[in-house]
């Protein structure tokens, strides 16, 4: 008899309208023991409101044999998404933007 | 419309008298029962069943310490003291949460009678009229909800899976019932608790737990154990020797060094 079970993948939702992020997979017999059993494996450590689990074999993947289908023959970088990537950096740089100087003068720091 | 209690002080009399003894039962079922799930730790079929065991039994653990609050709130020793320095004839367990943890058909079994157990009693207290413990009653039911999904899939897993699984689970079944049913133990303040409207019955619950679980066991090819005599005691604090043999264990730290701070 076969003893070892399906690998499910589990896909996990912090909060409602975010995407599912796949974080793991999990050995179930069928897919209501694999939601049960990846409730405490994968829901119990962080915020979650909504699990997804989906068998492995289900799971079309391209192989890394064939990772040159993704590079560009010829320069389409106004195709890539730059704008969010800079709309991330300016967001970090204002966070972590040194004191004016009117801030530091206000707690009394010498400039 | 039933009066509420809003605060320990609102109650007095026998009727705080059998809140207590009731509160008690709660506590000590969650805190006996946790204590045996937890030695499934690192010893479960599989993995993935480790963990959920293992959460398992801090949920139930967490909720007798929720209880044991509420107790103190009412006068009682504070949490540690109640874990820790009773002895087993001051503790008010069912016989079903003292036993040893068995096979695992045995874990899942116990389990499932005291989840399906848990669940009607729970949804009973949280419309009781101690608000305290209607309020934990209603925090907790999330926990409870996946402890009944947990313990539902296992038994119909397990039910009918090979002649072995059903065998084990059907011996687990005949030792069980017995021990369900003196979790319906009746007590000399059940009217009382019942007509404060603090909880309903222990008839009254043992009737939709009858309900439920014989609908469940025949669904997963199990039999019911005609006439069964109810295994009570528990309730007065009369235990198997079970009990002190796992408090002596679950107490020996506490006891080296009671003042110590955690």
């Amino acid at each position: 008899m076969d003893t070892q079970w399906r690998v499910f993948e589990v896909f996990h939702q912090q909060t409602r309208g975010e995407p599912h992020v796949h974080v793991g997979a999990i050995h179930a017999p069928d897919s209501e023991s694999a939601i049960v059993m990846a409730k405490e494996q994968y829901g119990r450590r962080q915020a979650c409101v909504s699990l997804w689990v989906v068998p492995s074999d289900s799971i079309v993947g391209t192989s890394y044999n064939d990772v040159d289908i993704f590079e560009h023959g010829t320069d389409k970088t106004y195709r890539e998404a730059y704008g969010y990537q800079t709309t991330k950096r300016v967001r970090a740089q204002t966070t972590k933007r040194p004191k004016s100087l009117r801030e530091a003068n206000e707690t009394g720091e010498q400039s | 419309m039933k009066k509420t209690f809003a605060s320990p002080d609102s109650v007095s009399g026998e009727s705080r008298d059998a809140l207590i003894d009731l509160i008690y039962r709660l506590a000590d079922d969650d805190l006996i029962l946790g204590h045996r799930n937890s030695v499934w730790t690192g010893l479960a079929p599989i993995l993935e069943a480790d963990i959920a065991m293992s959460s398992l039994a801090q949920d139930e653990i967490g909720q007798a310490v929720a209880y044991y609050r509420l107790l103190h709130d009412l006068g009682e020793p504070d949490p540690d003291t109640l874990a820790f320095t009773r002895s087993a004839q001051d503790y008010r367990c069912a016989s079903l949460t003292l036993l040893d943890r068995g096979d695992w058909a045995f874990s899942t079994v116990r389990q499932y009678f005291y989840d399906v157990y848990k669940t009607h009693r729970l949804a009973s207290l949280s419309d009781g009229t101690y608000a305290p413990l209607a309020q934990l009653a209603r925090k907790v039911r999330g926990e409870q909800k996946y402890h009944m999904m947990h313990s539902r899939m296992w038994v119909s897993r397990l039910g009918d899976a090979t002649d072995e699984s059903r065998e084990r689970m059907q011996r687990s079944v005949d030792t069980l019932y017995g021990h369900a049913l003196g979790l319906f133990e009746p007590t000399p303040f059940e009217q009382i608790i019942a007509d404060h409207g603090f909880c309903t019955t222990e008839s009254g619950l043992f009737e939709t737990w009858r309900d439920e679980v014989h609908s469940m066991l025949d669904h997963a090819g199990l039999t019911i154990p005609g006439d069964v005599t109810p295994k009570h005691g528990g309730r007065r604090g009369q235990h198997l020797p079970e009990l002190q043999l796992l408090l002596d264990e679950m107490q020996q730290v506490y006891r080296l060094e009671p003042t110590a701070q955690w």
